[in-house]
This record gives structure tokens, sequence and C-alpha cells, in this order.
């Protein structure tokens, strides 16, 4: 047994060393990247400076042209927006933003739902490498599960499945990645199909993390006096109604935040070729859309 | 509690030290309460369908033993068999043969129904219930005596690296290692700390890898070309082998390190050169299991040849419908059986090259259409439907297009784990002596061979992979 012992621990050593080493590594060029969403989520949360910000998923990411708003609003603007990634997400960038700098004017582009999703849970591994710096955003991040202070004692594990894009990200092959302006990610796509009527989303039990953290952007916000919208992005699909949306319009009317759904807008629903896919805007379709967003925003700040 | 959480990472040291420091007489009683533990970690109250499978194996097995009158013993058996294979039919079978009788009699004009039952399914209930029936069948054949330690049998039936998805052992083999005193054996722990780690790369680098690609396009069959689908069909075969083999191979190494000696689950199965030669190295406690209970009783192959393929054909299409009830798994059971009778008639039947035989052409053709045969089998297991299943057979011979590779990352991530595995699979086919890297000689190499593995599965594992397939049967 004694020897059995003793082995595992060399075992464990070697296994610590290697793992404190290539995470090293890892974490090294991990905050090295000059492109890419891993290198933007650094950005967002640690060298923000501007003064509009725009928050979301990957229809945020898409739909806010930096350009319109810097040549519109003639304001500094960077798009936070990052695919799959939700209400945990966004909350976590908004408190490593406000622990540095309070910007003019947040965007909030709302999309997925309140409902509970264990995938929404297990997305948060992209704001992993930034746990052991960034003690703000941790319980965001426990809320994985609670032995997520325990795994990031490993040095790989925060970078677990990053290595592909750490490699290109820090190698910056020519036409490799799409070239993003300050966040800002265009799509290209034109789509082709007529429009479809989607189901329903009937009322359901919602989240109470989801809805606790949904709150706290609201309330963050409201505490240090930065001018916010919520905004529902265009879709190209009908719906008889949609009750993450309605939801999310109580919350913010309840928080007394503006609260605009372009969802329903005939300007995009008649108009496909707007669109790269039925739930994203085109580079085209994101300038009129922007347009818009930016007339919503004068009006906005003009009532201030 | 899933084998890939962290909470059995935590759970299994502290049972296997805490085993060993309990006094050797309690230690089964320890490992009962353990095993109940684990189990219940999912549905507490299913753990009543383990201990009523038990009790009524227990006391089934006791009389047949105590009476001398065949006709008692078949009825104690018939008994035991109804019972258990009873629960079985209500929690997996029973909503799906309810929907297909009377919606073929609806068809036919004859409107009658009966209330489905909204139950969720046991986990591992075929895997318990098949090793508990298995032992009631040796006792009336008399290839064992009854267990009379209800204890023991109870921890028989629900060892916990074995409850939920296998091995399926044979009392024979389990049962007196329980009353054996073990005492730490340091080339089995070693080797059981090997195949965990072995186990765990399988199902975290491989098998859940792959599942996000198959995922994707057998979620839309009729959106992806013919190549994307030929791919997600290759990366299925290689998940479901590494889910599967991997599960095994934890719960084989758990047991080790505790002591107990499992049958050995899986041995390399891409590697057969016959349909007939994969079923020996895939599933092998299942497939001994219908070959015992099933096939010899029916006569296996000791019969006129038409009654053999028949045998072959039942044989098949019963572990079909072990595998989930769904159509699709009788057509795949049903698949394989045909391969072994096709193969048969045609007189199709290599003799599986000795391990450490030679490469050759030859080699390479029947491994490849072996693979190719089972592959296409697998179609019909994934598929969400059998109207899935025939899409995606008939969009890889007609459906032109690229192929879709989802996120590049993640692609790259499986290709490279597909072939880790398929290196040390071979390595361990063709050089079964050999001394390279896991098996060196020298202590250091063998050292850093695992230790790469470990932070392999760190750097590219799945750690939201979540279940076993295997564990929905």
């Amino acid at each position: 047994m004694k020897k059995f012992v003793l082995h595992c621990i060399i075992g464990l050593i070697i296994v610590f060393i290697l793992d404190f080493g290539i995470g090293k590594g890892l974490e090294y060029f991990y905050f090295k990247q000059t492109s890419g969403f891993q290198h933007r989520t650094t950005y967002s949360i640690e060298q923000t400076n501007e003064d509009i910000l725009v928050f979301g998923s990957s229809r945020a990411n898409h739909h806010y042209k930096t350009d319109v708003f810097e040549k519109k609003l003639n304001s500094t603007f960077y798009n936070t927006g990052r695919d799959g990634n939700f209400i945990f997400y966004q909350t976590a960038i908004l408190r490593s933003v406000l622990k540095r700098y309070k910007p003019k004017l947040i965007l909030y582009d709302f999309a997925g739902k309140f409902s509970y999703d264990e995938g929404d849970y297990d997305r948060l591994s992209s704001l992993l490498p930034y746990y052991k710096h960034h003690p703000e955003i941790r319980n965001i991040v426990d809320l994985r599960s609670p032995y997520e202070p325990f795994k990031n004692v490993s040095g790989i594990y925060p970078y677990n499945s990053t290595i592909g894009n750490i490699v290109i990200g820090n190698v910056n092959i020519e036409g490799m990645r799409t070239k993003a302006n300050k966040g800002y990610v265009p799509l290209f796509g034109e789509w082709k199909e007529p429009i479809a009527l989607y189901d329903t989303v009937k009322p359901y039990e919602a989240d109470e993390n989801k809805i606790t953290v949904f709150k706290e952007f609201l309330d963050l916000c409201k505490q240090n006096k930065i001018p916010m919208i919520v905004v529902v992005s265009p879709i190209f699909y009908n719906y008889e109604s949609d009750y993450s949306i309605a939801l999310c319009k109580k919350l913010c009317d309840e928080k007394k935040v503006p609260f605009f759904d372009f969802t329903r807008n005939t300007d995009f629903l008649k108009a496909p070729y707007l669109f790269d896919d039925i739930s994203h805007l085109n580079d085209d379709g994101a300038t009129l859309f922007s347009d818009k967003v930016v007339d919503l925003v004068k009006g906005k700040l003009k009532n201030q | 509690m899933l084998f890939n959480s962290f909470e059995f990472l935590l759970f299994f040291p502290i049972v296997a030290i805490l085993y060993y420091l309990t006094t050797p007489k309690y230690r089964w009683v320890f490992l009962l309460v353990a095993s109940y533990y684990f189990y219940m970690n999912w549905q507490p109250i299913y753990a009543i369908l383990i201990f009523t499978s038990t009790l009524v194996t227990y006391l089934c097995a006791l009389k047949i033993d105590s009476t001398l009158v065949q006709s008692r013993k078949k009825a104690y058996l018939t008994a035991s068999l109804i019972i258990n294979l009873g629960i079985l039919f209500l929690f997996k079978y029973y909503n799906f043969f309810n929907d297909s009788i009377f919606g073929l009699l609806n068809d036919w004009g004859i409107r009658m129904t009966l209330p489905n039952f909204d139950l969720l399914l046991p986990v591992g209930i075929s895997f318990y219930t098949f090793q508990a029936v298995g032992y009631t069948i040796d006792v009336y054949r008399g290839d064992i005596k009854s267990e009379k330690h209800f204890g023991i049998y109870a921890l028989f039936v629900s060892f916990f690296p074995q409850l939920v998805a296998g091995p399926i052992e044979r009392a024979v083999n389990l049962l007196p290692q329980f009353k054996e005193t073990k005492i730490f054996n340091y080339q089995q722990a070693v080797q059981g700390i090997k195949l965990m780690i072995w186990g765990y790369f399988m199902k975290i680098v491989v098998a859940d890898r792959l599942a996000i690609y198959v995922n994707s396009v057998y979620g839309v069959p009729e959106y992806h070309s013919a190549i994307t689908l030929i791919i997600a069909t290759i990366f299925f075969a290689f998940q479901i082998y590494c889910d599967f083999a991997g599960y095994s191979n934890i719960a084989i190494g758990c047991a080790k390190i505790m002591g107990f000696d499992l049958m050995t689950n899986f041995r390399r199965p891409y590697f057969a050169q016959s349909c007939a030669e994969f079923w020996s190295r895939w599933h092998i406690s299942l497939s001994t299991w219908f070959k015992d209970y099933v096939y010899i009783p029916l006569g296996g192959n000791r019969v006129g040849t038409s009654k053999n393929y028949r045998n072959i054909l039942i044989t098949f299409l019963v572990s079909g419908l072990w595998h989930g009830a769904n159509w699709t798994y009788v057509i795949w059971g049903g698949l394989n059986g045909f391969y072994q009778v096709i193969f048969k008639i045609l007189g199709i039947s290599p003799k599986r090259k000795k391990e450490g035989g030679r490469f050759n052409l030859v080699y390479i053709g029947n491994l490849l259409l072996t693979f190719i045969l089972i592959s296409f089998s697998w179609i019909f297991f994934r598929a969400n439907s059998f109207s899935d299943a025939i899409i995606v057979i008939e969009r890889m011979v007609t459906a032109p297009g690229g192929l879709f590779i989802g996120e590049k990352s993640s692609f790259a991530y499986s290709l490279f784990a597909i072939i880790v595995l398929m290196l040390k699979d071979a390595y361990d086919e063709f050089y079964p002596d050999g001394n390279l890297f896991f098996t060196s000689k020298v202590r250091t190499i063998r050292y850093l061979s695992y230790s790469i593995i470990i932070v392999i599965i760190l750097l590219l594992g799945v750690f939201d992979g979540g279940q076993f397939i295997y564990f929905q049967f």
C-alpha cells in the first residue's frame, strides 16, 4: 500500500508540474491574442474605455455596426456581443467594466430565454480564463457547479478546448477570421427563403438565476447612473407571441428601463435580403438597424 | 452520479480508502451502502426497483435450489422471469408496444387505446435486470448454488462500478469475490488506475468531442451533404465505441483498485475481420449473455442450417430491442443478425488473425468491409427516427455539397482524438507484448505517458459532455 501511495504521489507531482507549466504557457498566449472572440472578451473585460458599449449574444455582435454609431453619435463605441453567450456572460462583463470606468451609454440586446437551460451554464466556460484575476466575476462562473473553485486550481482547466483558437489568435493567419471592427463582426450572406411562422413561446417557469442576474444588470446601470436601452433586434420570422420577450419587457418596465422591440418591424420582416439567416442580419441589415438604434439613442440622450 | 463528474472523483477515492480501512468481515456492508448511495444520486425512489429485483431473484433462487421437483423449479424460475422482465417491460417497453400495436390496429380501422405511462426510465435497469435474471437461470440449470447470504447477493446485483452500464457480470465470477478477504494488491491497483485514465480519455476526449459534430449533423440530416453524413456516421462509430468502452474501462478499473476482477467488455472491436468477430469483441458481457441465455437455449448451431439462421436472427433482434424501445434499435439488431447469416451463407468466415499477426491487404480488406457494414448499421442506432435513418442513407448517395466542419478547432480535436485512440488500439492489437509508452519497461516513460494522457484530458476533454449513451439502456 505504501508503495502505491508513494507512486500515486509521484504521478500527481508529474501531472501537477505539467499542468502548471502548460497552463502558464496557455495563459501567456491566450492573453497575447490579437484577433478572435477570445481576444474580444479580454478587451471587453480588461481594456474597454469607449463611450458606448453594446452587450448581447451573436445577435448583438452582428447587428450593431461600429461605424454607424461612431459617425452619427460622434462617440467611441465597442461591441462586446459574443456568440452563444447570454445574460450571465453579459453581467460578468459589465461588472468588470464598472470596476474600471463608467460608459456614457449601454445598449443591451436581448436574446435567448429566461427558462433553465444547462447549456447556458456550460457556456460560462468562456469566462474561465478570467476567473483567477477577476474576483468580481467568480460567483457568476460558480453557477456552473459548486466545484469551480477547486477545478480552477488547475492551470490547464481554464483553457480547456481553447488551444486551436489560441494558435490562430496568435499567428494571425490572413483570411482565417472575419475582421472585427471594434467588436462588430459583419455577416455577408443573403437569406433567400420566404418568411415562416414560428411556434408561440408559451409562458414557462423562469430560471431564478437568470432573472436575478438580469435584474442585477439593470440595477448596476441605474446605480452607476449610466443611461441604458434594452433592444430586441430584428428577426426574419413571424410568431404569435413570445413569453421571453414579454418577460424581458416586464422586468424593464419594473426598473423603468426603456425597452424597444424590433421583431415586428416591417422594414425587416419584408426584407429577407437584409438577413444572413433568420436570426442574424447581414452587414446591410446591420447598417439599417444601427441607423434606427442611433435615432433611439439620440432621443434618449436628449431626454437625459 | 456519473463517472465523468467531479462528484465521482471525490466519491471513489473516499470509498476505496474506507473500503480497505473497514474490517474485512463488514466490507460487503460498506460496499452495499456505497453502491445504493451511488445509485440513489439519480432517482432515489428507483432504488426500490433494484431492491425488488434483488429480493425476487434471491428468494426464487433459494426455492429453486431447495426443491427437487423439476416442475416446481421451473415454476420459481418462471415467476422470477415474469416479475423481473415485467418490471423491465413496464418501465422500458410498455409505451412502445402500446403505441406500436394500437397504432397498427388503428391503421386497420380498429380503434382501441390504452393509456401511456409517464415514467422516467430507471438508469441501468436493463443491465442489473439481466445480471439478476442470469443468476436465477444459472441456479436453475445447476451451474451454481444459490447464494444464502442476502447482503452479499444484494451487493452482487448493485455493485456500483458496474451497476448502471455493465459489464453484465456472471454470478460464478463475481459472487465468490465478495466473500474473499481482499488484500491490497499493488499490481492490480496500478492496472486499475491505468484502465481508469484510458477510460476517461475515451469518454471525455474522444466520445464527447465526437458527439458535438455527430449531434449537429444527425439533428438535421436533411440539411447535410453525402460526405458530411458519411463523416458523421464514421464519427458516431468511434463515439459509441469510446462512450461505452470508456465506461467499461473506468468500471473495471474501479473494481480492480478494490481488488475485484470484472470481465473484459471490449477488445478493440474495429480490428475485427468479420461481423461475427466484431461481436466477439464488442460488449462481450452482453454478447455472451445472449449466447448463453437466448441463442443456445434456442438450439444454437446444433440444429439444422435454417434453424440456426433463425436462431441468429432472433438473438440479434432481441439484442436490438434490449438496447431501446424503438424500431430503429430492432432494425439495427436485425441488420447485424442479417450480416451474420449472409456471411454464413456465402461461406465468408475469415479466421481471426492471431494477435500480433501480419498486417496484409486481405486483412485490411476484411477490416474495412467489417467497419463499413457495422458503421452502416449504426445509422439506425443513432438516427432519431426510422424516417431520419432513411434520409441519412438516401442523402449519403444523392446529396451533393461540401463537408460541413462546424467549429474548426473542435473538428481538429476530433481527428486528433481518433488518431491517438487508433494508434493505441493498433499497437495493443499488433504488438500485445510491446513495450512502448504505456507498457514501457522504463517507469519514467510509463509515468510520463499516462501523465500526458491526463494533460490531454484537461486540455481537450469535453467536461460538459454529460451522460453515457448506454445509461439509457
